[in-house]
């Protein structure tokens, strides 16, 4: 099977400061792959050049059969990358319904009607009908996140990128999100989910790969990378600094 | 949880009759006010009608695109320009020289935007200045528009004062129906994105420079529209005050103190700006500051100025530009 999102010697730099080396993996069709790593790892930079954000110095992306690097944003999206913030960036003068919306029009190249019928569905699928007509900008955090994924699945990707949904959120918020990539996952979609909280790496995803250093230090099934010596040094290792 | 969506829904027709009746009621009273209020009355709404427009098309460009102008005076003044070289010199009629504003002002808008639009944030500012300042050289050493001169634009003395204050009622309204009609069509959804966070918009499909750039020149034609009334009201041109950053000044003034990225901030925010001219017009040279100061003020009070402060805590919205959710049959 060929993989959906293939990254070949993926590479940074900010100056001096090279942040990613050498990435490698595979997304295969209707896989959820966690991504794990320490803060400052460059995971956020990994979505940002995926997306089209930050270019890659080096390497190379290939989606869907077709090297990317040099697409703009616009292509990307179109093309069907979707993404979250780390940090929500929901629009917050305009509610959450209206929020959907804009990701179909302009994700998708929806027309506003369909696009609204989508956000309906989508509102059921993030369970956010209640507050779908409340303003982006007075929603709590986990309605925030969930927003995120809303907006993202709205543009109707193949590969949806998830940058620490569940990051901040509670015990019982963090099995609402999990339930939310449950029925992501039923409906097909191909996902990249980066994560600190390590319960839902073990129970939300098919594959973990762990980066540090610029470069991918393990990849396998989650319970194994999790346990895995590799990881518990790449921890260990950042809080001896 | 969809009874909630259709009782607001309910709501919404109730209020949508209710604004129906308040617009209609305030149109009739600015179509007989000629007649009942006077000239000076006449000439304060004709302000109001003008600074309006042009304000709301600077609050199109800094409220929602992101694109402080300081330099929309570029636009006045050509308008005026083309406004007295018709009419003074040429002796051709003002409806021409409306229409051939409006031309020039898109032209111009789509050469400078070939710099401009390369230049970011607060560069973008500072170009849009230089441009007008570059022009008021230009004029003020122009042979042909009688360097700094200018021009008694005497076809003012002879309009019927009433039919211009109509059009000048026209122009305001048309500035609020485009301004209306973009945020009601999907691009005005790419606008409050862009409005709310540019960078994430650009990541959710929407494209930032042909969303700008169209913005760009419908506010120039506008705002040139707008200008040649202006100049119509004054009577007079001449390169210091064409290009003077005054104009964009007041713009400013106006949006914010009104509410920024809202449509009605720049109608109430005009309406206060021409009254407080007219009270501070006793003090010339204190006038900019007094205003200044109450833009501050009011700034503490109220960021998002009046009617952002009104919308924020009531959740009003009187041009129904919000998408409604339809119960489902
Ligand atoms: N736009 C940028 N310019 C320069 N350095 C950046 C930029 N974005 C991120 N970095 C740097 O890249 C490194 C990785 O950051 P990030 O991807 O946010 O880490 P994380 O794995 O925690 O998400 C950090 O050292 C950060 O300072
Ligand atoms: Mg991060």
């Amino acid at each position: 099977m060929t993989p959906i999102l293939s990254v070949k010697d993926l590479a940074i730099s900010f100056g001096s400061n090279h942040v990613l080396r050498s990435i490698n993996f595979d997304l295969y069709e209707n896989e959820v792959l966690g991504v794990v790593g320490p803060n400052g790892a460059g995971k956020t930079v990994m979505l940002d050049i995926l997306t089209g954000v930050l270019k890659n110095t080096a390497g190379t992306i290939t989606f869907m059969g077709q090297e990317i690097s040099k697409k703009s944003i616009y292509e990307r999206v179109r093309m069907g990358i979707g993404r979250t913030f780390q940090i929500p960036k929901s629009f917050e003068g305009m509610t959450a319904y209206e929020n959907i919306i804009t990701g179909g029009v302009y994700g998708a190249g929806m027309s506003e009607k369909a696009a609204a019928a989508q956000a309906e569905e989508i509102l059921d699928i993030i369970g956010m009908n209640e507050h779908a007509l409340t303003f982006a900008g007075k929603l709590g955090l986990l309605d925030r996140k969930r927003l995120e994924i809303g907006v993202a699945m709205a543009s109707k990707p193949k590969v949806i990128l998830f940058d620490e949904v569940a990051g901040g959120l509670t015990e019982s918020e963090i099995a609402g999100v999990l339930e939310i990539v449950a029925k992501m996952r039923k409906l097909g979609y191909s996902i990249i989910w980066i994560e600190h909280v390590i319960q839902t790496m073990l129970k939300g995803t098919d594959r973990v790969l762990c980066m540090a250093n610029g470069v991918d230090v393990i990849c396998g099934e989650p319970a194994m990378v999790m346990s895995s010596r590799e990881v518990e040094e790449v921890y260990l290792g950042v809080k001896k600094k | 949880m969809k009874n909630n969506h259709s009782s607001l829904r309910a709501q919404s027709k109730t209020a949508s009759l209710i604004k129906l009746i308040v617009a209609a009621v305030i149109l009739i009273v600015l179509i007989v006010m000629p007649f009942v209020g006077g000239a000076y009355i006449r000439n304060i709404l004709i302000l109001i009608f003008l600074y309006m427009a042009v304000s709301q098309m600077w609050n199109l460009l800094a409220g929602y695109t992101g694109l402080v102008s300081l330099g929309m005076q570029a636009f006045i003044g050509l308008a005026g320009y083309v406004l007295a070289l018709t009419t003074q010199q040429y002796g051709k009629p003002i409806w021409l020289a409306f229409i051939l504003a409006a031309v020039i002002a898109v032209v111009f808008a789509l050469i400078i935007s070939l710099p401009i639009f390369k230049m970011k944030g607060v560069y973008f500012t500072i170009g849009t200045w230089i441009i007008a300042e570059a022009l008021y050289v230009f004029f003020a050493n122009w042979a042909f528009v009688k360097y700094s001169i200018g021009y008694n634009i005497t076809v003012a003395y002879r309009m019927n004062l009433n039919t211009f204050y109509y059009l000048c009622l026209v122009i305001g309204i048309v500035s609020i129906a485009v301004v209306l009609f973009i945020l009601r069509s999907k691009t005005g959804l790419a606008l409050m994105a862009m409005r709310d966070n540019e960078d994430a918009a650009e990541v959710r499909g929407v494209r930032l420079y042909r969303t700008k750039l169209m913005c760009f020149l419908i506010a120039s034609v506008v705002t040139a529209i707008a200008g040649v009334a202006l100049y119509l009201n004054l009577a007079y041109i001449r390169p210091t005050n064409a290009f003077s950053i005054e104009w964009t000044v007041s713009m400013v003034f106006i949006v914010i103190i009104g509410g920024i990225g809202t449509i009605e901030g720049p109608i109430i925010g005009a309406i206060i700006y021409v009254l407080l001219s007219q009270i501070l017009y006793n003090f010339a040279g204190y006038s900019n500051l007094i205003l200044g100061i109450i833009a501050v003020i009011l700034i503490m009070v109220a960021p998002k100025g009046i009617m952002g402060y009104l919308e924020e805590r009531f959740a009003w919205d009187i041009f129904g530009i919000r998408r409604r959710i339809k119960p489902k049959s």
